[in-house]
């Protein structure tokens, strides 16, 4: 019976041991490649290049992992803080998200770096704040974007239509492809249901909109419904595609089931994907202020961190590549390759339109409003985006979609003040 | 006086051991894990944070909780009465046909399909300019009202299981023995009486499997929904099963998505325990 039962535990010891880690801290590996978790599996090919470059240019290659879920993303990086397989670098979100791996010290501090890219003129002290937690930095830009309008330009050219420059032309605009039976605008009941949520909440009351994601501001004030009563107006006009068309944004803009679609400068590499030439089959415009006395135009703004780990296997390594990746070198080729605008102002962006838009971005003339999903705590979005996803399907419910939303958010800021 | 080997005995928990370690470690300990964390505040981040029955309270408190039951029972019925009842037509009507396996091979084919494929296929052929609305000439929005885009995607279901339950019946019909059959034929017994009476009691063993397997697929329903329409717009196609997803790794709220899966593995449980019982009574 002793003996069985030795059996028993031996086993157990065993499978237990298989189980378990070695228990002493290991010691710093030097890596001669790194891995570069992210959410951007369309993307892949780029990183790819990037991988190869950095091979070439530092000695150091870079191998990527990218997910297409999002959620199932975050899910395998918090997990993976616990656990011995951790990327070496892994792409995150600035705002709430950001500061929650910070305050849990997963995340490798990047001051220097900061400093040094600065000095350098490789990045720009606008930027600093949103990778900026209780004054030291966290991450480098790993791309930047300024939202606006794609406009498919054929269908603009054959109906005599200009880009607007005020919130009345682009109705006017609107209303001319509504005659026409174009459909002026996308819009979709998933995910990037909150698009025009945020575009109209900047250009009506940019300051509500900061106050809202901070908690100071409710989803029920009488601000917030001006902008959903205005949305419903625009839905109620016809002038948005049906929300539950499945087709890809980039199709839509390309087949001319919308005129125009509004995302961020990174919806370019889906255009030069589809083969379609900046300036001949489509353009970009910056969306005017609904609310024209404001002194400034209200530009979203977004830029999505590259990481490290504070316990990376090879920390030196991992900071070498986040340095690199900051550089005019690595940026060149990082927006080249995906038509996109650069966080580093020393890039020249070949797009004109690009160029502009980053060229005026940092003017003075443009109020740059942080995007909805890194401005609103993950609990709120996600109730945000079920809400607005309602809304666009039910336009008449806007009123307790604010309340459902507001309800997620007192319970939020109860505990997050 | 035992009749097993010396050696057997003495080493039998050994043998058992490893099986029962891999049950604990894979099965209950993540199962125990999620009941703590269905008491406390968690983002997956920061340590769990003891808060007591809140995320219950919080439970019986939700909207979009009471919508999650409604689709989970609508897709529990509607799985007992299309996949499971439509298999056992297909299977009564085809089994002693001559070529009958022929004519279920098509029932069978979209079995091949995964759930998660079989959201893609279906989902541009049911969106608004999809091919379902060209062919039938409306302008349906099959994925966006509630319950009828519940009711859609159990359509599509019902095309991928109704081969499988179609087979599982067929195996029952064919092995059940034939004496009694025929000496109700000679009694007179024909058509529905004879399925009613004779066919439908032999055939109870294996329908209590079909209906328990069936019962608890539907109350987890995930996949389908998922990719489908995401358990939208708004919340209004959520069952349990992707109500417990988008509150733990969308919204990160670990806690209370943990307190849904509580509940959902509760009602599964007491359904499952409540057919079987009356089934082997």
């Amino acid at each position: 019976m002793i003996r069985s039962r030795m059996a028993v535990l031996g086993v157990a010891a065993v499978v237990l041991a298989a189980c378990g880690g070695n228990g002493a801290e290991a010691p710093a590996k030097k890596k001669t490649e790194l891995t570069l978790y992210n959410d951007k599996g369309a993307w892949t090919k780029f990183f790819d290049e990037m991988g190869v470059l950095s091979k070439e240019k530092i000695g150091l290659g870079m191998k990527p992992t990218g997910y297409t879920d999002s959620a199932q993303y975050q899910a395998f990086i918090k997990a993976s803080f616990r656990t011995n397989v951790k990327p070496d670098l892994f792409t995150w979100q600035t705002g709430g998200m950001l500061e929650e791996i910070v305050k849990q010290k997963q995340v490798a501090d990047t001051t220097a770096v900061w400093q040094q890219a600065i000095k350098a003129g490789d990045l720009s002290q606008d930027l600093a704040p949103y990778y900026t937690i209780d004054g030291k930095q966290y991450c480098v830009p790993m791309n930047v974007a300024y939202w606006g309008m794609f406009y498919n330009k054929k269908i603009f050219d054959k109906h005599g239509l200009r880009p607007p420059t005020t919130w009345d032309e682009l109705i006017t605009v609107a209303e001319t492809l509504k005659k026409n039976d174009v459909k002026a605008f996308y819009h979709t009941s998933v995910l990037f249901s909150f698009v025009w949520f945020e575009q109209l909440m900047a250009g009506m009351d940019p300051d509500l909109y900061d106050r809202l994601s901070t908690g100071e501001a409710k989803y029920t004030d009488p601000g917030v419904v001006q902008v959903m009563e205005k949305w419903k107006e625009l839905i109620d006009a016809g002038y948005f595609i049906n929300p539950g068309d499945k087709t890809d944004p980039g199709d839509v803009l390309k087949n001319g089931k919308a005129a125009m679609v509004s995302f961020g400068t990174w919806f370019n590499t889906s255009m030069t994907q589809r083969d379609m030439k900046a300036g001949a089959d489509y353009g970009f415009f910056t969306i005017p202020n609904v609310n024209a006395s404001l002194p400034k135009t209200s530009m979203i703004f977004e830029s999505g961190p590259l990481c490290s780990l504070a316990k990376a296997d090879d920390p030196e390594a991992s900071l070498k590549y986040l340095t690199w990746w900051t550089t005019a070198e690595a940026q060149e080729k990082w927006a080249t390759t995906r038509g996109d605008v650069s966080a580093n102002p020393k890039v020249e962006i070949k797009d004109e339109a690009l160029g502009q838009v980053t060229k005026d971005a940092g003017s003075g003339r443009y109020r740059l409003v942080n995007r909805y999903f890194e401005a609103t705590p993950p609990p709120i979005l996600t109730a945000a985006l079920d809400g607005f996803g309602k809304f666009v399907t039910e336009p008449g419910s806007y009123k307790e979609v604010l309340e459902t939303i507001q309800k997620e958010a007192d319970e939020y800021w109860s505990t997050h003040q | 006086m035992s009749t097993r080997t010396p050696m057997l005995g003495r080493f039998r928990l050994g043998y058992v051991a490893p099986a029962a370690l891999l049950v604990a470690g894979l099965l209950y300990t993540p199962f125990l894990w999620t009941a703590y964390l269905s008491l406390t505040r968690y983002d997956g981040l920061a340590p769990p944070e003891w808060t007591g029955p809140r995320n219950f309270v919080k439970l019986l408190d939700d909207p979009a909780l009471l919508t999650s039951i409604r689709n989970t029972l609508l897709w529990v019925i509607g799985t007992m009465v299309l996949p499971v009842g439509l298999g056992l037509l297909v299977a009564v009507l085809s089994y002693d046909l001559k070529g009958g396996a022929w004519y279920r091979v098509p029932f069978m084919l979209p079995y091949a399909l995964s759930g998660a494929g079989l959201g893609l296929v279906w989902s541009p052929i049911l969106s608004h300019d999809g091919i379902a609305n060209q062919l039938l000439g409306v302008d349906t929005a099959f994925l966006q009202d509630a319950p009828q885009n519940t009711l859609a995607m159990l359509l599509v279901w019902t095309w991928q299981q109704l081969g499988v339950n179609t087979l599982l019946f067929v195996v029952g019909l064919q092995s059940i023995p034939k004496e009694p059959i025929e000496a109700a034929r000679i009694d007179g017994a024909s058509g529905w009486r004879l399925f009613r009476y004779v066919i439908w009691p032999l055939m109870r063993p294996l329908t209590a499997v079909v209906v328990g397997l069936a019962l608890v697929a539907s109350l987890k329903t995930f996949d389908i929904v998922w990719v489908m329409t995401q358990g939208g717009p708004g919340r209004n196609s959520e069952t349990l099963a992707v109500t417990m997803y988008k509150e733990t790794f969308v919204a990160s709220d670990y806690g209370y998505g943990s307190a849904v899966a509580v509940l959902l593995t509760v009602v599964t449980g007491l359904a499952s325990y409540l057919y079987l019982r009356r089934q082997v009574r």
